[in-house]
């Protein structure tokens, strides 16, 4: 290679030239070459010879000329690069002669345009690490640096950061480093080599500059670079880049990627700036779905926006009032409005030779696993086949028949399930709800508590209909009635912070009286009111009831919560999560390694931070001391914490494997889970391989788990595969209750929503991590590493906590008055286009459909027609659409 | 007075008007009008709160053109079920027996696979079950040796257990009674009991379940295990050379079928068994002369027994070795032309009648595939042993008598359990019961582990190859009522 390494390390560069001749060629073999060259080469190797000879001539007259005429043979040849330029070439040999005559050269501008000519044959003659190019560089002429074309430039930006990076350490003076970054970068930003320019100012830590530069042609492509390399920098430079990134699309006005930007940042005061900035009603809408669709709560107050009309109209967006509608106009679009009950899905028939048991007996396990299948199956579709009944058989009252099929706490799941069915629809869903609060039999009261919770869950109304059903029964006495209206605040109110919430669970948390299993889903309904506030208030509290708690309640199954409501509360705000992993030492030693794991995982979840993945993994190399259970939350930590992006994810898949081989028992439980939280939804064939082998294991832990899992990575998907899989696993397993009933669960979740759901916390092509979706699943998870004692035991109901990740995967195009909108579409998968040049196509293998569409992991939409403009550049979710003003019918 | 607005499930009521010197009852009252809810059952929510019937609207901090919530529905409200389903969990064991549909296995107590798949090959028989709970009778006679007597309540007791557990059962008394009756059984080698032949087992048991329940058995069925069993077999002997001729009767437990190069199907194996060659000394020749010997069969059983003769001794290995040539038979087997001319006589009109009933029902539903044919006249049959599983004491006599008259035979039997071997010689290998349920499901007996197989497979099982192949084919009569 050539001594100087010419771009720096920043990495992203293309075009580079494919082929450069060594540096360090034996003089024979150059004397040879001289006897091959053409005569055109042969004047032109003379002519510079004799440049090289008359330079060095006492004349200054005669020497101007030849440096002169020099300049110009290597300007002429380097502006384009495909292999190092002849003059370069020929004058290699003669590198060190001009050096030494440069040195002997009194000051003159003479001896700056040596300068200069010394410091484009330094490309490629300096020794490694001498960078000599910029040296002479300096000492040179301060003139047009473009004109010694993109590779001179390229190699000086390199070394520059080196020198950078050099002059920190030594606190030298960087002002004469900084006019030179100035001019490559505007060069680099008017020369389509933005990734470049952003490298450069990412060394020598001056991001600011960018600004000034970019322009409407070419901030897109800058910022795109700036958001993708965010993920792989190190804190806080991520932010500072992001920032950046926030401020360009501001001067721009691309204001979605800025509010994307922002709700990455999670600083609302940018969002209300937006606001504030843009008047446009309609894209004040789209904002609202964009808020929305993120499940963050944000209220508009007056100062943000004035007129009330609109306010309201904006609340109302942003409380989902329409994710119900959108939902169902999806649903009818593509026929799916039809209820379907379990059989639907179990599809026994198809089910080689065995029949599943034969019995007519109705079992309370499977029965309990069908009301879950057929909640799941309909969530969100306002009717099923086993609890809303129809019109005409209300007075046999069919759904009270299927209700009275389920044991003891089965009913408080049977009749919650009425929550999942009516999901998002609080008008009709709270009417259906409303004769299951007036039964005697509390399990039944219980189920309608969570289901008006459920119901409630990522949709907000300004009635608060959720706190004044459910405020009163957490007073109650009776333990199980306690829980799920705890229960139900938490999943009605995750992410709004509510005071009021806070003032009615709070002081559960410290009550003696409370049982473990109340305080337990106090502390995770707090963490998830609270998700990712750092609310120091409530930290104190958990922390203050987990120290109070005798060592035997600290061995409840559900006591494991407790320090994960903990760690919901700073879900993914990294070091702020410190103090309290500090006083989190201070615990019984029971719990300590367990709390420290989930508040890290916890803490860096999302954030793809490649020394905590580490960390987790060490942890999982230690041998247990017998009773300690930390290692399933550092597994899932390594999911939670590498499922940020692609690569991260891919990697931390292979090290799952390795702890599959070599891990114990405990850890080997939790393997399955985390394989299926870095997957979730996204059925990828490696994975659902791996968990299919484990669905066999001998363990049964380890083969719940895996079930589970294959539930979780195919849910919504419909995947034929994984549906096939399950349907043999459930013949296989026909035999033991438990088993057969995580199959059913997860081949509820295959069919999640009929397929249009999806419980991928990311959104937004995948940029943004929904806080509340992320701290369901956890929930879940967590829950299921224990899953003899809470998912099979009288907690099942843990379950319905993944309804905060549900989410309908569709693209639902609206007209301005948000009306749905029918255009033709483009959906394919996407291509990562950061750096590219030009303006490379965004997807790949693509199908045209009218919109509503429904988009699979890794699909991307674009729209295929001119007519309308989408208001957002990401077609998810809701996108409003404006008429092009410059359509032309013909055209 | 104040004007808000209230939204009832999908309706919006605008312009309500609140009195707020009236109690908040008074404005419940007005939506009673407008909703038909019941004020008991209104829900009304203000910003968070519930509306409560006494409160005092200065306080609820209700402003002009508020929005209201109003929940509540006059629905029924729900009740529970007089009387709720029985969940499979909460049942005693013996109930969830009955809903999993099929019987315990039971432990392999070590190389007892013979004994397993005989009992439960046997236990499928409810008449047998039905007699054995007779047993012992309340007056007992002293014909019964003690092991014989404890042999037959061990069985009692281990088909009782089977038909009450789900998980499988150890017969270890009935081992220990069977070793102590039979002390062939309880051989060993290099300090370990031996495999033995399933069906030396099934005919001992056999035996000492006759003799038993025979001596136990008043007067109106003295013998039940024959009558269940029982084959009444008529036999001409001839001798070719001297043109002698008697008759001769005798009654057996099982047909044999006898493998041959020529044997292909379990009718022509059956057939060649009912013939055979005796020396025997001739009176009228006054030396010993050959004589063949021409079988008939003269009464059928309710329960055809079936053996293959897989095994002979060879004399070179010592051991009985087994042919696997495969010879097939069929789910549904015709004996009727292995029977005398007198019981094919008695045969014919049950014969008929069946044929009519069949033909009708495929005639009236032609589409009706003939499985479900097969599995109506089953169903007639199958009443009683459900009785009897039920409350088995009351059904199981009443069962026994009225047969005779109303029930009779046809000739046409249903293959209903099968006991096979794995392996080449008969005290090695395994061996496997597959029954028929009262359901009609089969299930494959392996020791403690019952598997659900389809029919189809059943017949696979007539060897030609390592695979289990059938060593006793159990059938069960087809009858008619007249």
């Amino acid at each position: 290679m050539a001594p100087a390494e010419p771009s720096s390390s920043g990495g992203a560069t293309q075009g580079q030239p494919p082929v450069k001749s060594p540096a360090n060629d034996p003089k024979k073999k150059d004397e040879k070459k001289d006897e091959d060259l053409s005569e055109e080469d042969l004047a032109l190797k003379q002519q510079l010879e004799l440049y090289v000879e008359r330079a060095q001539d006492t004349d200054p007259g005669l020497q101007k000329v030849a440096l002169e005429s020099m300049r110009q043979e290597i300007r002429t040849a380097t502006s384009s690069m495909t292999s190092v330029p002849k003059p370069l070439k020929f004058l290699r040999p003669h590198y060190g002669t001009l050096q030494a005559h440069y040195e002997k050269m009194s000051d003159s501008d003479l001896k700056k345009l040596l300068a200069d000519i010394l410091s484009v044959l330094a490309l490629t003659m300096s020794p490694e690490g001498e960078r000599e190019s910029l040296k002479y560089r300096l000492l040179g002429s301060d003139g047009d640096i473009g004109s010694w074309g993109h590779e001179y430039v390229r190699n000086l930006a390199g070394e520059i950061s080196q020198e950078y990076s050099k002059r920190q350490i030594e606190e030298a003076p960087i002002h004469d480093l900084m006019v030179l970054v100035v001019q490559i970068v505007a060069f680099h930003m008017k020369h389509n080599a933005e990734p470049e320019a952003v490298d450069l100012l990412m060394e020598v830590e001056d991001l600011d500059l960018l600004v000034e530069h970019v322009d409407s042609a070419n901030y897109k492509r800058t910022c795109l670079y700036l958001t993708s390399s965010a993920k792989y920098l190190p804190g806080p430079d991520d932010m500072l880049v992001l920032d950046i990134a926030h401020s360009i699309y501001m001067k721009f006005e691309e204001y979605p990627r800025a509010l994307q930007i922002a709700l990455y940042l999670d600083n609302f005061q940018y969002v209300s700036d937006l606001f504030q900035r843009c008047k446009d009603p309609l894209k004040r809408q789209q904002f609202c779905f964009i808020l929305a669709r993120h499940g963050v709560s944000f209220e508009l107050t007056e100062s943000i926006i004035a007129d009330d009309g609109e306010r309201y109209a904006l609340q109302e967006i942003i409380n989902n009032t329409r994710l119900s509608g959108g939902y169902l106009t999806l649903a009818r679009d593509i026929e799916v409005m039809e209820p379907k009950s379990p059989e639907d899905i179990y599809k026994a028939h198809l089910i080689e030779g065995r029949g599943s048991g034969g019995g007519t007996v109705d079992s309370a396990r499977q029965n309990l696993a069908a009301t879950f299948v057929n909640a799941f199956v309909n969530a969100g579709f306002g009717q099923d086949k086993l609890m809303t009944v129809p019109a005409e058989a209300s007075s046999g009252g069919s759904s009270s028949s299927w209700l009275f099929k389920n044991k003891e706490h089965g009913k408080a799941s049977a009749t919650a399930s009425l929550g999942m069915i009516m999901l998002w629809d609080i008008d009709s869903g709270l009417a259906q709800l409303d004769k299951y609060f007036h039964s005697p039999d509390t399990h039944v009261v219980s189920g309608a508590l969570l289901g008006v919770g459920i119901i409630n869950c990522n949709v907000q109304s300004d009635c608060d209909p959720a706190l004044a059903l459910l405020a009163e029964y957490v007073e109650k006495e009776d333990a199980s009635i306690k829980i799920v209206a705890i229960m139900g605040l938490g999943l009605a109110y995750a992410g709004s912070q509510n005071e009021q919430i806070r003032s009615i669970l709070m002081p559960l948390l410290l009550d003696g009286r409370s049982s473990v299993d109340v305080i337990a889903f106090a502390a995770i309904a707090l963490g998830l009111v609270y998700v990712g506030s750092c609310n120091e208030d409530v930290a104190q509290n958990i922390v203050l009831a987990l120290m109070e708690r005798s060592e035997a309640e600290l061995g409840d199954p559900l006591a494991s919560f407790l320090p994960l409501g903990l760690g919901l509360l700073f879900l993914g705000k990294q070091e702020s999560v410190e103090a309290t992993a500090e006083v989190s030492k201070t615990f019984n030693e029971k719990i300590r390694k367990h709390c420290d794991m989930t508040l890290l995982s916890c803490a860096y979840a999302g954030t793809g931070n490649v020394l905590k993945v580490q960390h987790f993994l060490g942890q999982c190399a230690q041998h247990l001391e017998k009773g300690e259970s930390y290692q399933g939350p550092a597994v899932l930590g390594i999911a939670m914490v590498a499922m940020a992006e692609e690569l991260g994810l891919e990697m931390a898949i292979r090290s799952l494997e390795h702890l599959l081989q070599y891990g114990e028992q405990n850890i080997r439980r939790a393997v399955p889970l985390a394989l299926g939280l870095l997957c979730i939804s996204n059925p990828k064939v490696n994975v659902m391989d791996t968990l299919s082998r484990l669905s066999h294991d001998t363990d049964s832990e380890v083969a719940m788990a895996a079930m589970i899992s294959l539930g979780l990575i195919g849910a919504g998907t419909n995947n034929a595969r994984i549906a096939g899989m399950l349907r043999n696993l459930s013949s296989y397993y026909y035999k033991d209750a438990s088993l057969l009933f995580c199959v059913r669960i997860a081949q509820g979740l295959v069919h999640l929503g009929k397929g249009l759901l999806t419980l991928s916390p990311y959104h937004s092509e995948r940029a943004l991590l929904s806080p509340t979706a992320l701290a369901g699943l956890v929930v879940m998870l967590h829950a299921c590493l224990d899953m003899k004692a809470i998912i099979l035991g009288k907690y099942h109901y843990v379950l319905y906590f993944l309804v905060l990740a549900m989410q309908p995967r569709m693209l639902l195009t609206v007209d301005e008055n948000l009306k749905p909108l029918s255009v033709p579409v483009r959906v394919g998968q996407a291509v990562d286009v950061v750096g590219q040049a030009g303006r490379p196509k965004t997807i790949t293998g693509f199908q045209t459909h009218s919109t509503p569409v429904l988009l699979a992991a890794g699909d991307r939409a674009e729209l295929a027609t001119e007519k309308y403009i989408p208001l957002s550049p990401i077609l998810e979710g809701f996108v409003i659409l404006k008429e092009n003003p410059d359509y032309n019918e013909e055209s | 007075m104040l004007k808000v607005s209230v939204k009832w499930q999908k309706e919006v009521f605008s312009n309500m008007e609140i009195d707020t010197t009236q109690p908040p009852y008074v404005f419940k009252c007005q939506l009673y009008d407008l909703t038909g809810v019941p004020p008991e059952r209104q829900k009304i929510v203000v910003k968070g709160g519930l509306l409560k019937d006494d409160a005092d609207w200065s306080k609820v901090g209700i402003k002009e053109g508020q929005k209201l919530m109003m929940m509540g529905t006059a629905d029924e409200i729900v009740k529970a079920p007089e009387k709720g389903p029985i969940f499979a969990e909460d049942m005693p064991e013996e109930e969830q027996a009955v809903a999993v549909g099929h019987s315990a296995g039971l432990v392999n107590l070590g190389n007892t696979c013979y004994m397993n798949s005989t009992l439960q090959c046997l236990h499928s028989v409810p008449e047998l079950k039905s007699a054995l709970i007779q047993y012992p009778p309340p007056v007992r006679s002293n014909t019964v040796d003690q092991s014989s007597h404890s042999l037959t309540v061990a069985t009692r007791e281990l088909f009782n257990e089977l038909d009450k557990n789900v998980r499988p059962v150890a017969p270890v008394r009935f081992l220990t009674a069977l070793r102590s009756k039979y002390p062939q059984f309880a051989q060993l080698h290099n300090g370990v009991y031996m495999q033995q032949d399933a069906e030396e087992c099934w005919t001992q048991l056999l035996f000492t379940l006759s003799s038993a329940l025979r001596s136990s058995g008043s007067g109106e069925d003295a013998d039940a295990l024959k009558k269940f069993f029982g084959i009444d077999l008529v036999s001409r002997i001839h001798c070719p050379e001297s043109g002698e001729e008697s008759m001769e009767t005798e009654s057996v437990y099982s047909l044999k079928c006898h493998i041959s190069q020529e044997v292909n199907h379990l009718h022509e194996g059956l057939k060649r068994g009912l013939k055979s060659e005796l020396e025997k000394s001739s009176p009228s020749l006054g030396r010993s002369a050959v004589y063949t010997k021409d079988s008939r069969i003269n009464d059928l059983p309710r329960y055809l027994t079936v053996q293959f003769v897989r095994f002979f001794w060879k004399r070179e290995t010592n051991q009985k070795a087994k042919i696997l040539r495969k010879v097939d038979y069929p789910l549904s087997l015709d004996v009727y032309d292995l029977c005398s001319d007198d019981l094919c006589k008695r045969l014919e009109v049950p014969r008929r009648l069946l044929r009519d009933e069949e033909g009708k029902k495929a005639g009236l539903k032609t589409n009706e595939s003939s499985s479900t044919k097969d599995n109506d006249v089953k169903m007639t049959d199958a009443e009683g042993p459900s009785n009897a599983s039920g409350d088995s004491s009351v059904s199981a006599p009443g069962e026994g008598a009225p047969p005779e008259k109303e029930k009779h035979l046809t000739g046409i039997y249903d293959l209903v359990a099968v006991l096979t071997h794995k392996g080449r010689s008969a005290d090695s290998g395994h061996y496997v019961a597959w029954v028929k349920q009262e359901n009609g499901k089969w299930i494959q007996f392996d020791d403690d582990n019952p598997i659900p197989q389809r029919e189809e497979d059943i017949t696979r099982l007539s060897g030609g190859g390592d695979w289990h192949m059938a060593y006793i084919c159990m059938y069960k009569a087809r009858d008619i009522s007249i």
